[in-house]
């Protein structure tokens, strides 16, 4: 059949995707998975050394250590939380609370902000002499007025500070979907009897299931992203004794301060797989929960 | 209307694309060709990279002077430090032009030495110091941070050596003669009765600062030196794990916590840790030359209460001062003019004007060791209680330990501040403050961080395929 356009017409069409998806991903992807069997000094010197970076990865105790600090991120921005976010989404689903479009405002607001911003702010409130110990002095006095927090709790206070900025933001996912809860469904569980916790259990979660897999998928990705807050509360370092060191961290570290392109694209690949075995194992246990 | 207009005039692309999107592709094409077309201003002179605004100032005299002289024109641009070493090493990894003469600081230039030896994007100085007699004329050591492979890639600017800086006022009062003190071991006796709530604000106050903090670094690179320890020796073998290095950090440990702790957390360049030295909560701390002109800049309410002493030694005897810090000017290989950058490199760090400006402002001693009997290093300063600092640090600077410029030195410094990390939180689980008695624990960090040091160092192809 003769539609009228000429043969070429799809491909050209189709080439500015083609062209951009080309030079942009398909070619970096491909370029950086020869550099991460390579020893590079930047760009210009490199050596061909095959899978020594990724033999050398798995014997790297500072590898193992990023990623065991991403895990901890990565725990505590989906236990804490998403159970939170979702509390308050709860909270502010409620028609009797009154000002609820003030407070989803003011809940939502932290992600507006910039995560440089966040993290000198919150790089200056947990110093020794910052309001998170003045305040928690005032409070209790026996409370060490000078609690080395970015010292030796530096994880919970990367966690603090995540929870601070993106609880609001996931809210949002979670208040969305469970304006779409089905109202009389729930009034039919509730005339059968079901308590509230009966209600949320059976109505509730199934409705929210496919927001909730999604914002789940989300934070784990961002969570193993997790650069520029640590980066910036820990003054540009990994934090005393790397415990603040995470996978992208150590990725840049090795790329853009030791300039070892290879080893970071060695890393950025085992990352890669990392997310993938997340995402599908996450992906099992959402359509298993489904059926 | 404008479908109407391009359908007459263009009447097949319409049924490719929509008006709009014809407007955004020629805008694109617009664009693009403009972007091109638009010359790049050249400039005739030469570039000078620079990261301190305050040597900015400084140098704007040399510069005017040279451009006035020689008819050509040197142009400053100031970065941070950070961004300085971006901008330097993308060009050098790239072969494309960086400027002509670049002002860099020690922390930032390792990189530069990470690959083969003639790959390093620096004009190897060596040969030409040594025959235009520049090298003798030079504080030996000052060179040491900017040679690699026995190269030397840059133009020292400092020798910064340490002192010792104190309240004078707070121990006058308490009746404690600091400038009796020899060692460190001393010093921490006397300071002793001056740990405790000193103004009454619940808050335990200590003396020195000295913590386990990404700053800490430069600092315990600096008590290693003294020592007589140091991460690499004069060839850059690593020498983590040594008796020396073990004793230094097992003494800072016991500084930090436990019964006899003296040390407090108050970095540098940190308004807090200014707040509490003008409250008078840290009380003492390593002073390099250039420290001196940041805190008269930054605690103009200290002056006439701080004095300075030679540091005190590990041993008696010992060495009484170290060193912290340093600049070099060198020049990329890719300079437009080498002989004029040269030029202007000695015409501006072999100048006893700038010796002179550079005291002066900031009390950095010049390197040249021939300008180091002129009378202005006699002169009393006032913010420093009438002493006349540039001649006490004169009178330490022939002392200032070798460094090394090893590439992985950076690496090692933070390993090592890992290690001093692990041994205080060590020291306070176990309860063990006594330095003698940390001192198989202070091995053990050691070792760990030299076998890291070691994967990094046997990891890199291109130094291991060096001579």
């Amino acid at each position: 059949m003769n539609s009228g356009y000429p043969r070429w017409a799809p491909y050209v069409l189709v080439a500015p995707f083609v062209l951009v998806f080309g030079v942009f991903m398909a070619y970096p992807m491909l370029y950086s998975a020869v550099m991460a069997m390579q020893q590079t000094y930047g760009p210009k010197a490199s050596q061909f050394i095959f899978l020594d970076n990724f033999k050398n990865l798995a014997s790297d105790p500072s590898f193992w250590t990023a990623v065991r600090n991403t895990f901890v991120f990565a725990a505590g921005s989906v236990l804490i939380q998403l159970p939170l976010s979702l509390g308050l989404a709860m909270l502010l689903n409620q028609p009797q609370v009154r000002g609820r479009m003030f407070f989803r405002l003011v809940f939502f607001s932290p992600a507006l902000v910039g995560t440089v911003f966040i993290a000198m702010m919150f790089g200056l409130m947990f110093n020794k002499q910052g309001l998170v110990n003045f305040t928690l002095h005032g409070l209790f006095s026996s409370f060490d007025p000078e609690f080395p927090w970015l010292d030796q709790f530096v994880m919970g206070s990367l966690i603090i500070a995540a929870l601070w900025q993106y609880i609001g933001f996931n809210m949002i996912y979670f208040l969305a979907a469970l304006q779409n809860v089905s109202r009389d469904l729930s009034e039919a569980a509730m005339v059968d009897g079901a308590g509230p916790i009966a209600r949320f259990r059976n109505v509730t979660i199934p409705a929210i299931r496919p927001v909730a897999s999604f914002v789940v998928l989300l934070s784990l990705i961002g969570s193993f992203q997790l650069f520029e807050l640590a980066w910036v509360l820990l003054n540009n370092s990994s934090g005393p004794n790397e415990q603040g060191l995470t996978v992208v961290m150590y990725l840049y570290q090795n790329g853009f301060i030791s300039f070892d392109l290879g080893y970071a694209s060695a890393i950025g690949w085992v990352l890669a797989l990392m997310l993938m075995v997340f995402a599908i194992i996450q992906h099992k246990i959402s359509t298993a929960g489904e059926n | 209307m404008l479908r109407r207009l391009i359908k007459h005039v263009l009447p097949d692309f319409t049924d490719y694309l929509s008006p709009g999107g014809w407007i955004i592709c020629s805008l694109a094409v617009a664009s693009s060709i403009a972007v091109l077309a638009w010359p790049i201003p050249q400039r005739d002179g030469l570039e000078f990279w620079l990261f301190s605004k305050q040597l900015a100032v400084l140098y704007e005299v040399k510069v005017d002077q040279w451009n006035q002289d020689k008819g050509s024109d040197i142009y400053m641009s100031l970065f941070s430090n950070e961004s300085l070493q971006q901008r330097m090493l993308a060009a050098f990894l790239s072969d494309t032009p960086a400027a002509d003469v670049i002002e860099i600081e020690r922390n930032f230039v390792p990189q530069a030495f990470t690959g083969p030896i003639e790959d390093v994007g620096f004009v190897d100085l060596t040969d030409r110091l040594k025959e235009e007699g520049i090298y003798d004329q030079l504080n030996t050591p000052s060179f040491a941070p900017w040679t690699s492979r026995g190269r030397i890639f840059g133009l020292p600017h400092d020798v910064h050596p340490v002192m010792l800086a104190y309240r004078a006022d707070i121990f006058e009062e308490a009746g404690i003669d600091l400038t009796q003190v020899e060692t460190w071991d001393e010093f921490a006796k006397a300071v002793r009765p001056l740990v405790g709530d000193r103004n009454g604000d619940g808050i335990e106050d200590y003396v020195i600062s000295m913590w386990t903090g990404g700053g800490f670094r430069d600092q315990l690179e600096a008590l290693l030196l003294q020592a007589g320890g140091a991460l690499f020796d004069e060839q850059d073998r690593m020498q983590i794990n040594t008796e020396v290095n073990a004793r230094v950090l097992a003494t800072l440990a016991s500084w930090m916590v436990g019964p006899n702790r003296i040390a407090v957390d108050a970095p540098e360049f940190d308004p807090q840790a200014n707040q509490m030295r003008l409250d008078g909560r840290v009380i003492a701390a390593l002073m390099p030359d250039w420290l001196g002109g940041v805190w008269e800049k930054d605690l103009p309410a200290l002056s006439g209460k701080i004095k300075v002493m030679p540091l005190p030694a590990w041993e008696p005897g010992g060495r009484r001062t170290t060193v912290w810090g340093g600049s070099m000017l060198g020049i990329p290989k890719t300079t437009k003019d080498f002989d004029a950058a040269w030029s202007f490199a000695t015409h501006l760090y072999l100048s006893e004007e700038l010796a002179e400006g550079l005291y002066r402002e900031n009390y950095i001693i010049s390197p040249v060791k021939a300008f180091w009997d002129s009378p202005f290093y006699d002169e009393p300063v006032e913010f420093f209680g009438g002493q006349p600092v540039g001649r006490l640090y004169i009178e330490v600077a022939p002392d200032v330990p070798l460094r090394t410029s090893s590439p992985f030195n950076t690496y090692a410094k933070d390993r090592v501040v890992n290690a001093l990390y692990r041994l205080k939180e060590y020291a306070v689980d176990n309860k063990i403050y006594d330095p003698d008695e940390l001192m198989d624990q202070a091995r053990i960090e050691l070792q760990a961080e030299e076998d890291r040091v070691t994967r990094q160092v046997e990891r890199n192809v291109f130094l291991r395929s060096e001579p």
